[in-house]
């Protein structure tokens, strides 16, 4: 029987199968380096391997629905906003990791958010999401005796 | 006499005067201490106590406590040593449970990189069996054990940390090979202790304070602690009394960063000897159960030293640390 | 029966002023704090431990209680409303609750979460009243062996969050049994998949993961289709509270879910995650509609919620019975108790009846004062999701970081939220079933760890596994649940031949 024209073979789904089977022998690989210690344990061994001969079957059969292309219907993708709100958990990230606090990062988060969703008013945002991360630090540091990761601004409180 | 009054009225002046002036200098400290873990875990504990401590009797105008949660306090001490080099105002909690877990984490950052401050309390482990057990003191299960260790099973907290190097510890003094213990780690009190009441396992094996309870009521058997003498709260006479060679102790300590000069330190120790000796110290330890057990300054050093030598080789005689 | 009057005691002790407004302060607390994902009853509980230092042991315990009842119905707050579920155990509420909310019907959904975990509130604590000594005893005698057996019996069950395809579904379960991996493993202290890296040494996270893989990755897919399918959420389709028809559905999944999470939540490694699945399955096979399943079912609400609060108030079973800590919670509190000197355990009740009985009365109280406070807010949580989109998700995403931090002020755990937040992204974009890879994370690890304990115990030998006569039960119900599906089907398709 001819493919259907619809049946095509699906890429994305290939790359899905050959990402499980990548991640099959990374958890086999981590595997060979563990030590069975104790004389009585099953030993740590076990679990990975029912995991990596699972990933490894489960990645053969999707590429057998890739190659029968029977994955869902995808709509087109706008990766503008996926950039803009990744990019403000990475500004969130990176201040915290070099002690910059994070009410200048969750601004910017919220901010990027908000613009990931259509709105175009960025210092207004900014601001929202300074208040916000304000009230926030008002509420874990004070009340709670938690401590945030501090920077410039919340050393002002 | 007037003159002997005089005399004494003078030292007493003398000394309020000093204790004035200490108190004053000390109150301008503002201090930081890390628990390196989560808030609510044994250091957490002891951080905020001390916070609690320090700031009401006045030994410290502030005290802030942070976080630092991560593999047995191993991300903890990684920050310390690296972020706060020479700090004289920042402290961390310690324990020995951090000995054995920088070892077997193959830690970058090791103990020998901190300032030791202070020793603050210690509690001793417990051996018990359910209350049916056979076993009714430590020569039988020193006996049993010698005679299969794979038959006598151990409930305890996790691979590599203080019940297990203490099970090990009395299987070598018992005769028997330490690497052959079955020893069993569960997460959490309360799962351990479930199994031992519920007879599946031969021994129970952790701090005293988790089976204290269950002790008095009568549905678990003590059969010693790991201290070297028998203490006040235990009718049955220590390990090492009834004549099995273990004495370990899981205490919980102070240091200070890297690089702080010879006088901050003695700020520092000087901050603790006064927490130590302090009315709202006293009144926690008796509320929380725990043992004193406070040792400062070279003392402590000295102690930490031998407790990681001790450490490493029992970890490395179980295969958890390659020598 | 003495624990009648016992109780009638204890709520002479609960009903005193000033341990009514502890009470109150404790659910008002609890509510705030189990909306916050990663900020649970836990960590509020051991913050309080000193401030409350000072005020007298019933009063400050009293408020324990209520900040735990309190945390569980906040959790499910957020899980309904924006899909972020605050506790682990509101992630199965999460998975009809957040669709109800999308479709407009986020009302009947608050309403039956309130009421459900009322209903099962009280009949747990009922349950803890006069069952508490007969049920610990059973509870105990759960070894190893019997708890990987429970687990079989959730991995075959959990196959009702797959979705329509078993492939799909299994690639989610295993992509959560990898993630169970990373970490040190318990019975041997071995890091796995950690690459050196010491944040991974603690295991992953459940709320991390669940907070990434649903509110952040449902906020990328959202956005990222923005242009092609504009998502209209109203907040109030038709009634706003729970119609006739809502209560019909309800009131059985109340009483399974009760029936799921009281037992199992008393069992010393239970926990209340496992009660919520067993939950959600059981209502999607008894469900009279199976199509609404996915789309926003109140059974799928209303029993995973019964189940999470009956849990709660399950885990006080050991505790007060036998000082046992089956929770972090739980670890909370007795740390609490012990500030007093009062050693749970099993001279407890004997020795402070009025204490013991107080407390147990004031989570009846706890549990009313819940019900009261909540229901007249539905109306104002609904109000929630009008707030304009892009406003909505942004505070969403601050939300989800902002309790990743709290908890654990490290980038790497928000490093962590993100891959998981694009994993979840991912997933949705090739219709992958999410809710199986947090399933696969909560499962994996008990499983593993029980299985190698029965095993050490037994010294290697399998049959272990069906001596127990617990184990051999619920190994029983794992296999017919297994077969009975294909079973069935065979037999319809017989008919179908016939007819």
């Amino acid at each position: 029987m001819a493919p259907s024209p619809q049946r095509r073979i699906d890429v994305a789904g290939l790359v899905i199968a050959l990402l499980l089977l990548a991640l099959a022998g990374l958890v086999w690989w981590d595997m060979t380096k563990l030590q069975i210690l104790s004389p009585y344990d099953l030993g740590p061994k076990v679990m990975p391997i029912v995991v990596s001969i699972g990933l490894t079957l489960l990645a053969i059969g999707n590429a057998v629905g890739a190659l029968r292309g029977d994955l869902p219907a995808r709509d087109s993708l706008d990766w503008k906003p996926i950039a803009l709100i990744l990019g403000g958990l990475a500004c969130l990230i990176i201040l915290i990791a070099i002690g910059g606090g994070f009410m200048i990062g969750t601004a910017l988060l919220f901010a990027t958010t908000s613009a990931a969703f259509g709105r175009r008013a960025f210092p207004t945002d900014l601001l929202i999401g300074a208040v916000i991360a304000v009230f926030i630090y008002v509420l874990f540091a004070k009340l709670l005796t938690l401590s945030l990761p501090a920077g410039p601004l919340e050393r002002l409180f | 006499m007037s003159q002997v009054r005089k005399g004494l009225w003078r030292s007493a002046l003398a000394a309020a005067a000093v204790a004035g002036f200490v108190t004053s200098a000390a109150a301008q400290m503002e201090l930081k201490i890390m628990a390196p873990a989560a808030p609510g875990g044994g250091w957490d504990q002891t951080a905020r106590s001390m916070q609690q401590a320090l700031t009401q009797s006045g030994i410290a105008k502030s005290v802030q406590v942070t976080n630092v949660p991560g593999a047995g306090g191993s991300i903890g001490i990684a920050q310390l040593v690296n972020n706060s080099k020479g700090d004289g105002n920042q402290l961390m909690v310690m324990g020995y449970v951090m000995v054995g877990a920088l070892l077997t984490n193959k830690s970058p950052v090791t103990l020998d990189q901190t300032t030791p401050i202070a020793r603050l309390t210690t509690e001793y482990e417990a051996i018990v069996v359910p209350a049916n057990s056979p076993i009714k003191n430590a020569k039988d299960l020193a006996a049993a054990i010698k005679a299969d260790p794979a038959k006598v099973t151990w409930a305890g907290g996790s691979a590599g940390g203080v019940d297990h190097i203490a099970a090990a510890l009395f299987a070598k003094a018992a005769g028997a090979d330490p690497t052959k213990i079955n020893y069993i780690p569960f997460s959490g009190g309360g799962e351990a202790l479930a199994a031992i009441l519920g007879g599946k396992v031969t021994a129970g094996i952790s701090g005293y304070g988790e089976f204290e309870s269950q002790v008095k009521a009568g549905k678990l058997r003590l059969i010693g602690l790991t201290s070297a003498a028998k203490t006040a709260n235990v009718d049955v006479p220590s390990i090492k009394e009834q004549g099995i060679d273990l004495e370990i102790a899981n205490w919980r300590a102070v240091v200070a960063p890297p690089g702080i000069s010879a006088d901050q330190k003695k700020a520092l120790t000087d901050a603790m000897d006064k927490l130590a000796q302090s009315k709202e110290w006293q009144e926690i330890l008796k509320a929380k159960g725990w043992e004193n057990a406070y040792v400062s300054g070279d003392a402590f050093a000295k102690i930490l030293a031998n407790e990681q030598a001790l450490t490493k080789e029992v970890l490395t005689a179980v295969g958890l640390v390659k020598s | 029966m003495e624990a009648f009057a016992s109780l009638a005691d204890g709520l002479a002790v609960a009903i005193q002023p000033m341990n009514m407004l502890f009470a109150l302060i404790g659910v008002l607390l609890g509510t705030a704090v189990g909306v916050l994902p990663g900020i649970g009853p836990a960590l509020t509980v051991a913050l309080l431990l000193p401030i409350t230092f000072k005020l007298d042991p019933g009063g400050s315990i009293i408020m324990f209680a209520g900040i735990y009842y309190g945390g569980m119905y906040g959790g499910s707050t957020t899980a309904i409303l924006i899909n972020t579920p605050g506790e682990s155990a509101s992630m199965a509420t999460a998975l009809e609750g957040n669709r109800m909310a999308k479709a407009g019907r986020g009302g009947p959904a608050l309403a039956t979460a309130a009421i459900g975990s009322f209903v099962a509130g009280t009949i747990a604590t009922l349950g803890l009243t006069f069952l508490a000594p007969y049920l610990v005893d059973i509870a105990v005698s759960f070894g190893p062996e019997d708890y990987f057996a429970l687990m079989c019996v959730a991995f075959v069950t959990v196959s009702a969050t797959f979705g329509d395809s078993p492939v799909r579904g299994l690639t989610s379960l295993f992509i959560g049994l990898l993630l169970g991996l990373v970490g040190i493993d318990i019975l041997s202290g071995q890091s796995r998949l950690s690459f050196g890296i010491p944040e991974l040494y603690d295991n992953i996270e459940v709320t991390t993961l669940a907070v990434g893989l649903f509110a952040v990755g449902e906020a990328l897919y959202v956005a990222s289709r923005r242009h092609v399918h504009e998502e209209k959420l109203e907040a109030v389709r038709g009634s706003l509270w729970m119609t006739k028809e809502d209560w019909k559905r309800s009131w059985k999944p109340w009483l399974r879910g009760t029936a799921f999470g009281f037992p199992i939540g008393a069992l010393p490694a239970g926990g209340a995650e496992i009660p919520t699945f067993l939950s959600y399955s059981t209502e999607k096979r008894l469900t009279k509609h199976p199509e609404e399943f996915g789309h926003g079912a109140i059974e799928g609400v209303a029993g995973p919620e019964a189940a999470n609060n009956a849990a709660a108030a399950g885990t006080l079973v050991p505790l007060l019975t036998l000082g046992l800590p089956t929770s972090a919670t739980a670890a909370m509190m007795l740390a609490g108790f012990q500030q007093y000197g009062l050693n749970p355990g099993p001279l407890l009740f004997a020795d402070q009846p009025k204490l013991v009985w107080g407390l147990i009365a004031s989570l009846f109280i706890a549990n009313a004062m819940l019900l009261v406070l909540n229901l007249p807010l539905v109306g104002l949580w609904v109000r929630l999701l009008k707030i304009p989109q892009p406003w909505l998700y942004a505070g969403i995403l601050v939300f989800a970081t902002m309790g990743t931090i709290a908890a654990n002020p490290s980038p790497v755990e928000l490093v962590m939220l993100t891959v998981f937040g694009v994993l979840g992204f991912l997933m949705r974009r090739f219709d992958f079933p999410i809710a199986p890879v947090v399933v696969g994370l909560i499962l994996g690890p008990i499983a593993e760890s029980q299985l190698r304990r029965a095993l050490s115990i037994s010294l290697g030998d399998p049959m272990v596994l069906l001596q127990s006569p617990i184990s051999a039960t619920l190994l029983g119900i794992a296999v017919i649940a297994l077969v009975l599906p294909f079973f069935l089907k065979g037999l319809g398709r017989f008919k179908a031949v016939e007819d």
